[in-house]
């Protein structure tokens, strides 16, 4: 193990949590405010992806542009999906709410498959993509930097909507107590339906990231929903506030491992899954 | 006569039958039938898949884990043939048995976990022994292109006295029989476990663990015998499709897509019931092959809205509403659609069938 890259291990994974936690804070959000495992959520994430793509080919829109027209087209189709089936099953056993949206997943990866195929798909025209900047032997892109910055300031922007806003506070009051949210008099069913589109919108935004960041395939998105639920388990099922550390942890973890481990590009995946597998058994035997 | 000993032997009188299908299949579209025997074959295959699937959900574990185990049996398969060259007919129930003890390894750090936990704790296990295979040394797991294995069949061509196709159709036959037989296997646990005081020990650990421990039933081990059994068929499944694919790769053998036949086939055809699976593969094995000569990537689209289609509309799949149907048509028991089979959570049988948790549950 070489110390010397640790401070660029430090540095990159620093930064890649910033897209972690915008991907799963919508998860959480979904998790916490409709009580929805959402196992399609980074189906939206991949369909960001390639909207964004899609629209750099067909139009040359700039990625940024992108996240503008992304974001609402992300909001409509999460709703869409509740709308259709997520709302019929907001009662039924936890099972059925979790096949049902795995089903909407695999939907919605294999109609990316039939449209776009499977090879990879990048945006790798734009101007900025190749701009880094060294700061003492630590090298830092633009593209993850930008990355970053946008993904903490919508994480900061939903944090701000949740806390300070009625929207927010009717939110809450669902998340905390259903029945009593509908007894003083909200529209629970319309508070689930935001909240499943902000979701949607959130993982949606992200994607658009790592179209500019990765060459993404239609299958990125299982991937996603498995490290966002990584996040989401280490802070808690279901706890928005505890997603930003948790982010920051398994990022720089996977950045170290990725980087300081001899052939540790291909083991970054499986430090995600061995984090979800060892916290999930871990606390089942705190609860036991 | 015993109830058990009566559906075993329907089973295998069924078998029996069913192994003439090749041969009418020959009689009946001479070369074009080798097409019709690689469906037949991939419905059994499914019909393999999603029954052993079943087993383990009729404790109420919904496992995202089942292409872990076809593809420790594949793999087992492939590593013994190649270092110890283990015969085939050791080979293949080796991988059987090395997917029950890996089975066992991971139940028994999951046990505590139920529902989302344990369904997400298992997809992340798969995703785990994927890249741990990946990385294995190349010598010995042949890294992330894999290993080949050599096909059970090698029919020879023999000049004057048999055509091409006939070749191909000889290959395929061999392999129905072998799906075949494991289905037949698969079928009778099956029955077994359903004639059995687990079945009773099953439903009452899916309808509440805690009851059930109160009631004598020791969820722990039951939940291990299980997911034993059903990884077992699984790695029997996977040690005979590495053979008949040819080879065995990282992201092949531990795809995502087998987790998603193994659990959509029976919830489409009927959960917690040995017919079920059965049908709901013969059904979709047939879909699928009509949406892969559509697209060709993608086809597992069809299972994405039959999965959602079932869950929103037909909760009992098809046997449920078949004996809905059915009763409809004789005009017996106008409420509840289901006496075989259940829905997810385990809610208690509606009707007919007796046995509820309480009394015969495993001391």
């Amino acid at each position: 193990m070489d110390l010397s890259l640790l401070p660029q291990a430090l540095v990159s994974g620093v930064l890649a949590s910033g897209l972690y936690a915008l991907v799963s804070v919508g998860l959480a959000l979904a998790i916490g405010v409709i009580g929805i495992v959402n196992f399609a959520h980074g189906e939206f994430f991949m369909v960001g992806a390639f909207l964004a793509y899609q629209l750099f080919v067909s139009f040359g829109f700039d990625p940024l542009l992108s996240l503008l027209i992304v974001a609402p087209a992300l909001a409509v189709i999460g709703g869409v999906i509740y709308l259709s089936t997520i709302r019929f099953v907001l009662k039924a056993p936890e099972l059925n709410q979790m096949l049902l949206t795995f089903g909407v997943g695999i939907i919605l990866q294999n109609l990316a498959l039939v449209i776009w195929g499977g090879d990879p798909r990048s945006i790798a025209n734009v101007p900025y993509r190749s701009i880094g900047y060294q700061l003492g032997g630590v090298s830092v892109g633009m593209v993850p930097l930008g990355s970053f910055v946008i993904s903490v300031a919508l994480v900061a922007a939903l944090y701000w909507t949740l806390a300070r806003t009625p929207l927010g506070r009717a939110m809450r009051a669902v998340a905390q107590n259903r029945v009593g949210a509908g007894l003083v008099g909200l529209e629970v069913n319309r508070v689930y339906l935001v909240a499943f589109a902000l979701s949607a919108l959130l993982a949606g935004m992200g994607g658009v990231m790592i179209a500019v960041i990765q060459s993404p395939t239609p299958t990125v998105g299982l991937a996603f929903t498995l490290k966002a639920f990584a996040i989401v388990v280490l802070a808690g099922l279901g706890n928005v506030r505890g997603i930003v550390g948790a982010s920051l942890l398994v990022a720089v973890a996977e950045s170290i491992v990725a980087t300081m481990v001899p052939g540790g590009d291909a083991l970054r995946n499986a430090v995600f899954f061995a984090i979800i597998f060892l916290v999930l058994i871990w606390r089942s035997r705190k609860v036991a | 006569m015993n109830r058990l000993l009566r559906d075993l032997l329907v089973a295998l009188a069924l078998g029996g039958l069913l192994a003439l299908l090749p041969a009418a299949l020959r009689e009946l579209f001479g070369r074009s039938a080798v097409s019709y025997l690689t469906l037949a074959t991939n419905a059994l295959l499914l019909g393999v898949l999603a029954l052993s699937w079943d087993m383990l959900a009729r404790t109420g574990q919904l496992s995202l884990a089942h292409a872990a185990f076809t593809g420790v049996g594949a793999y087992s398969a492939a590593v013994l043939l190649r270092f110890a060259e283990v015969p085939v007919w050791l080979g293949i129930p080796l991988g059987g048995v090395l997917a029950a003890l890996l089975a066992l390894v991971l139940g028994a750090a999951t046990l505590r976990l139920y529902g989302i936990y344990f369904a997400i704790a298992t997809l992340a296990f798969t995703e785990v022994l994927r890249t741990v295979v990946q990385k294995l040394p190349a010598h010995i797991a042949g890294g992330a292109p894999g290993i080949n294995v050599p096909p059970l069949f090698r029919p020879t061509f023999v000049a004057g006295q048999m055509e091409r196709w006939e070749v191909a159709f000889l290959r395929n036959q061999g392999y129905f029989w072998v799906y075949l037989g494991l289905l037949v296997l698969a079928v009778a646990i099956s029955i077994a476990l359903q004639r059995s005081r687990l079945r009773s020990a099953f439903t009452a650990i899916r309808t509440n663990e805690e009851v059930a421990g109160v009631m004598g039933v020791n969820p722990a081990r039951t939940k291990l015998v299980a997911f034993a059994v059903s990884s077992f068929v699984a790695g029997l499944l996977g040690a005979v499709e590495a053979h008949r694919l040819g080879s065995v790769s990282p992201d092949g053998s531990f795809a995502v897509h087998t987790t998603v036949l193994a659990l959509v086939t029976p919830i489409f055809g009927g959960l917690y019931t040995t017919v079920g699976p059965i049908l709901g593969a013969g059904v979709l094995a047939a879909l699928e092959e009509t949406l892969k000569r559509t697209f060709s990537e993608g086809y597992l689209i069809g299972y994405g809205i039959v999965l959602v289609a079932s869950i929103l509309f037909m909760p009992r799949g098809l046997v449920g509403l078949l004996t809905g149907i059915g009763r409809r048509l004789t005009g017996r028991g106008s409420r509840g659609a289901g006496a075989t089979t259940g829905t997810l959570d385990g809610t208690p049988l509606p009707s007919g069938d007796p046995p509820s948790a309480s009394t015969e549950a495993k001391p």
